[in-house]
């Protein structure tokens, strides 16, 4: 019988960046489309209704690991907001994950297709330095989490310490706001997790039931740190409670860009729990013609192994900043189970 | 030697020159606003929708000149020190949030039409051209490119 040969990460690769070209073309629908009153980015006003309509989708391929190589139209997010110009407003992200995968053994299918509502809620305006949220919203730890959308990030594959210490979402109320502290921006946030009623859908590793708070200050024109709290029990462990706190800064002048998040997470009272700590440190450089390298350096400890270190070399090409095309390679050790070494491409747009 | 001192002059003379000629931009709203001045840095996070709500608690509705006007770049460079264009990472990432920047009038008699007839809006134009319908809350000198 004659073996079936299977495409290389490289060749796959190559062809899915081919296969993203024709997404040059939605430039020229944009232009077309500027003109009757839409810009790529900003989604679409339904008239004089307040409703907005508008989202991001990515679409990458990658050969992490062992792993076979795999292509996923990983994210298709459609934003829906609601805002007259009133005390109230809505905003809500629904997503449909994994729309398209095809992997080394297995062809083009919908079959890992999920919805999930990724964000919902209204803010009720207080006065000018005060919002009360209510609904499902993204945890506010660091800066990444906050942002995470893939035309929004430098590279496909997230931070591990972005994500892998703490629930993503939270579901309950916040408060947040801006305000002036000795002529810089000052903004902050606290909330509570209290019900699974509001988010039906949970995400992954969610909390149970937690509280927390984050301070953002733009200490100089171009440097903005942040710290963050979170105090939890994760639905998955709920006899453990754990406490976590962070910091991120980010650096910009003109294009050039430095950023970090550091998290550290607590034992809790497990009798045998592990405190742990992760971060990363990340900068772009912007090269000609719309190029920019991106480096990354991560390490993180983790529960089942010695403390994980990666490196992360990438080019993003972003003709405007709503379209951006991705290649990076990830490289480490101890780093099999949340950071595996390996190629990844992405395409991803914000419409 | 004096070439290069005759060259710096000129560079002098001409900067001089841009600054003397350079017409403020007022910062307006209503002639019938309670409001009779903003500060600058109070300004600066309405533009960037910080700051959500008046005094008087309705909602801010700070508007913008077309991207290509030359007093959109003065006013962009002279509150934030960056180009108008250069603000697009800023609001794509508001608009992961909902948010979306301030709506564009179509010219400076649009800002003043708009901005006279709204309440909580405002708006900028050059300063001669401000008249009984609106009230200037804040004065900006033209900004440069650091």
């Amino acid at each position: 019988m004659r073996k079936r040969r299977h495409p290389r990460p490289a060749q796959v690769v190559f062809a899915v960046w081919m296969l993203l070209a024709w997404s040059l073309a939605s430039l020229a629908w944009a232009a077309d489309a500027a003109q009757q009153g839409y810009r790529l980015g900003n989604g679409y006003a339904l008239g004089n209704s307040g409703l907005r309509l508008g989202g991001y989708s990515d679409i990458k391929v990658h050969a992490l690991g062992a792993d076979p190589w795999e292509f996923t139209a990983d994210d298709l997010s459609l934003f829906i907001s609601w805002d007259k110009n009133g005390p109230i407003r809505f905003f809500a992200e629904l997503e449909s994950a994994d729309t398209f995968s095809a992997s080394e053994h297995q062809s083009f299918s919908t079959r890992n297709i999920h919805f999930e509502s990724e964000r919902f809620y209204f803010d009720g305006l207080i006065n000018d330095k005060l919002t009360f949220r209510l609904g499902k919203f993204l945890t506010p730890i660091g800066h990444w989490n906050l942002l995470h959308a893939a035309p929004l990030v430098w590279t496909g594959q997230r931070p591990v310490a972005s994500e892998n210490l703490f629930s993503t979402h939270a579901a309950g109320a916040m408060l947040h706001g801006t305000m002036l502290v000795d002529s810089r921006q000052l903004d902050y946030a606290v909330y509570g997790d209290v019900t699974d009623i509001i988010d039906p859908h949970l995400s992954d590793n969610p909390f149970k039931d937690a509280f927390g708070g984050q301070v953002g200050y733009q200490w100089t024109d171009n440097l903005h740190i942040g710290i963050s709290f979170a105090n939890f029990v994760l639905k998955d462990h709920v006899d453990e409670r754990k406490s976590l706190v962070g910091f991120d800064a980010l650096w910009k002048l003109k294009k050039y860009e430095i950023s970090s998040e550091i998290v550290y997470r607590n034992k809790g009272n497990e009798a045998n729990g592990k405190a742990m700590l992760q971060g990363f440190l990340q900068s772009v450089t912007p090269l000609p013609s719309h190029w920019f390298l991106v480096s990354r350096y991560e390490a993180f400890q983790q529960l089942q192994d010695k403390t994980g270190h990666v490196g992360v070399i990438g080019l993003a090409y972003r003709p405007s900043p709503p379209l951006v095309w991705k290649l990076e390679y990830r490289l480490g050790v101890n780093n099999d189970a949340l950071a595996p070494n390996g190629l990844t491409a992405s395409f991803a747009v914000l419409f | 030697m004096y070439r290069n001192l005759v060259l710096i002059l000129c560079l002098v003379l001409a900067a001089s020159f841009r600054s003397a000629n350079a017409e403020p931009i007022a910062v307006v709203t209503s002639a019938s606003s309670p409001l009779n001045h903003l500060s600058r840095d109070t300004l600066k996070l309405i533009y960037l929708r910080k700051i959500q709500l008046d005094e008087q608690g309705k909602r801010w509705i700070p508007t913008n000149l077309p991207l290509a006007s030359p007093l959109r770049n003065d006013f962009s460079l002279s509150l934030f020190s960056i180009l108008p264009e250069e603000q697009e990472d800023y609001w794509n990432a508001q608009y992961f949030h909902g948010i979306t920047p301030p709506p564009v009038m179509s010219s400076e008699e649009a800002v003043l039409r708009f901005v006279s007839s709204t309440p909580s809006s405002i708006g900028y134009v050059r300063k001669t051209l401000v008249d009984a319908r609106v009230k200037v809350l804040l004065l900006l000198s033209p900004g440069t490119k650091p």
